[in-house]
């Protein structure tokens, strides 16, 4: 499992500079027993950055289950929503708005949520789908069903782009004494924006959260990357200007370039 | 190879915009449409947002024009003259255009008005370039010269103010026919956020009777200065031009349209436009298809159209 481990992620990591490969972030602070790495606290983007790994591990108390969460910090995002017209054409009907929401939600756990953890517990931890759904507000809805309703249709639309997942049983625990190590490995999506992200992992046992540790991850871009998107940004009149003449010189010096080898006229 | 795009914050594969900018560049090339149409709703089926795909195909489409327009340029089938008061009427037409969606969005039904003018005007466009040129590829030359009577709408060309003859593509029009076609070609693709060369190309050749050949240059070279404007104007107010992206696609369009011209010039007129007819249509059906069957997403990302 390590070896596997330790190959995915050289041949994953390629994107970041070897120096960061398994720096440690902020180890757990919620209890002595419970804690949480991850292997990268800064992914850097740059210009040949296609996603990548984060794999965390810690120790916890024998015989808890366990919850890992990942979230950006929370914002808001306008949609367009779509409907039938006259019960026959599909067009933008309106747009939604979705407050109190993550650019990226992704949850692995031991067991099925709703098997380890009481409903109250993962609405005060904002932990599965529907927690979220309860913590979210979603508008313009009529009524509670039709929240239901839209709230799915979004989790559809972030998971078609894996910033939304789920998974079961994919942490590997191994026991060691009266204590058990955990390790996961996450795919890490490349349509994840810049940002601080959170790690969270949660201990939990008798349908209750008995310890949380958390580190911390940090995305952003650098190099080129980082200066094309700040300058188109900041200096959109210049940045547009650039990319005119550029698209100007290859037009022109594809077409002399094509004069001199076709030679017909 | 991968490469991240800063502004569309992803990362595609190099060979996918490379790929479809040759394919488009070569569409260009050929038929002297900008090819958005194609460009824009492909880049979004490749997890592109759909805001920076318009405005990125803008500033590739200067590329693969200026290319192109170059191209044609070489053989002498690019009519500034016409091409100016196009773009004259093109200019004004967009600044219509861009006020009339904003009535469109205040009275809320945008969306249906954009949809449909998009389908019916490729349909037409479409069916009126199929039928008429595989008609006049079996007519014979001696009896295209009989049907050339003229119409009560040439009468009326004629009898305007400011008659001016354009060298290059052999007709006599009133300066202000162009100008007039011109701006209702910038309204409507204004209104379909396209750069309206699939309709500017029926319009210089059935309304302006212009040469097919001298068609497709003097049509990329209008397009070359739309969107010279619009990427400016997309990089500035909307930042939405991915440079890196751009580049890719311009690798492949400005090859493409070099071998779209001298493809173009081994085929005939009439053939171009049913080839450009059944392109139109093609797109029309897709879009009506979409129209109606089941989307697998009930939620898109906001903003442009």
């Amino acid at each position: 499992m390590r070896v596997t481990f330790l190959n995915v992620g050289v041949r994953r990591t390629l994107f970041a500079c070897a120096f960061v490969a398994f720096m440690i972030a902020a180890a757990g602070n919620a209890s002595a027993e419970l804690t949480a790495t991850a292997n990268h606290d800064h992914i850097k983007i740059d210009f040949f950055y296609h996603g990548g790994t984060v794999s965390v591990r810690g120790v916890s108390d024998r015989g808890t289950d366990l919850i890992i969460k990942i979230t950006s910090p929370e914002g808001h995002e306008v949609l367009r929503q779509k409907g039938r017209l006259a019960g026959l054409l599909w067009m933008n009907v309106g747009k939604l708005t979705f407050e109190k929401v993550p650019n990226l939600y992704s949850i692995h756990s031991t067991k099925k949520l709703e098997d380890i953890l009481s409903a109250d517990e993962m609405d005060k931890y904002i932990l599965g789908y529907p927690a979220l759904e309860k913590h979210a507000e979603v508008g313009p809805v009529a009524g509670e069903d039709e929240k239901t309703e839209w709230f799915n249709h979004f989790v559809k639309f972030k998971e078609s782009s894996q910033l939304y997942s789920t998974s079961l049983g994919k942490i590997n625990i191994t026991e060691q004494g009266g204590k058990q190590n955990y390790y996961v490995l996450l795919e890490w999506p490349y349509q994840a924006q810049p940002d601080h992200y959170t790690v969270s992992v949660y201990a939990v046992k008798d349908k209750k959260v008995v310890e949380t540790a958390e580190a911390h991850v940090l995305v952003d871009q650098v190099g080129m990357v980082k200066s094309l998107a700040g300058m188109a940004k900041n200096n959109g009149a210049l940045y547009g200007i650039i990319s005119i003449l550029a698209a100007l010189g290859a037009g022109f010096g594809v077409g002399m370039v094509f004069r001199k080898g076709g030679g017909a006229h | 190879m991968y490469l991240y795009l800063p502004v569309a914050l992803t990362s595609i594969h190099v060979f996918i915009p490379v790929g479809l900018g040759l394919a488009v560049g070569l569409l260009s090339g050929l038929f002297g449409v900008g090819g958005g149409f194609l460009m824009t709703p492909l880049l979004i089926m490749f997890g592109i947002p759909s805001t920076v795909a318009a405005a990125t195909d803008s500033n590739q489409i200067v590329a693969a024009s200026t290319s192109g327009t170059y191209a044609h340029w070489r053989v002498g089938n690019v009519d500034f003259k016409m091409g100016f008061y196009l773009l004259a009427g093109g200019f004004t037409g967009g600044l219509v255009g861009v006020q009339a969606i904003k009535v469109l969005n205040a009275m809320g039904n945008a969306d249906f008005v954009i949809k449909m003018t998009y389908v019916f005007m490729l349909g037409i466009v479409g069916t009126y370039m199929l039928i008429e040129s595989l008609g006049s590829m079996r007519k014979k030359p001696s009896e295209k010269a009989v049907t050339t009577k003229e119409s009560s709408v040439t009468r009326f060309f004629k009898s305007l103010p400011m008659q001016t003859h354009f060298e290059k593509s052999g007709v006599t029009h009133s300066a202000l026919v162009p100008i007039f076609f011109g701006t209702l070609v910038g309204v409507l693709a204004a209104i379909m956020g396209v750069g309206g060369g699939f309709l500017m190309v029926p319009v210089m050749v059935y309304i302006l009777r212009m040469p097919m050949h001298v068609v497709v240059g003097t049509s990329l070279f209008q397009i070359l200065f739309n969107c010279i404007e619009v990427t400016f104007l997309q990089s500035y107010t909307n930042h939405n031009v991915d440079f890196i992206l751009a580049v890719l696609l311009l690798l492949g369009s400005t090859i493409g349209a070099q071998v779209g011209a001298v493809f173009g010039r081994k085929l005939k007129g009439e053939q171009l436009k049913v080839i450009l007819a059944v392109i139109v249509l093609a797109v029309t059906v897709k879009i009506v298809l979409d129209l109606t069957l089941n989307p697998s997403l009930l939620l898109t990302q906001g903003g442009g159209h």
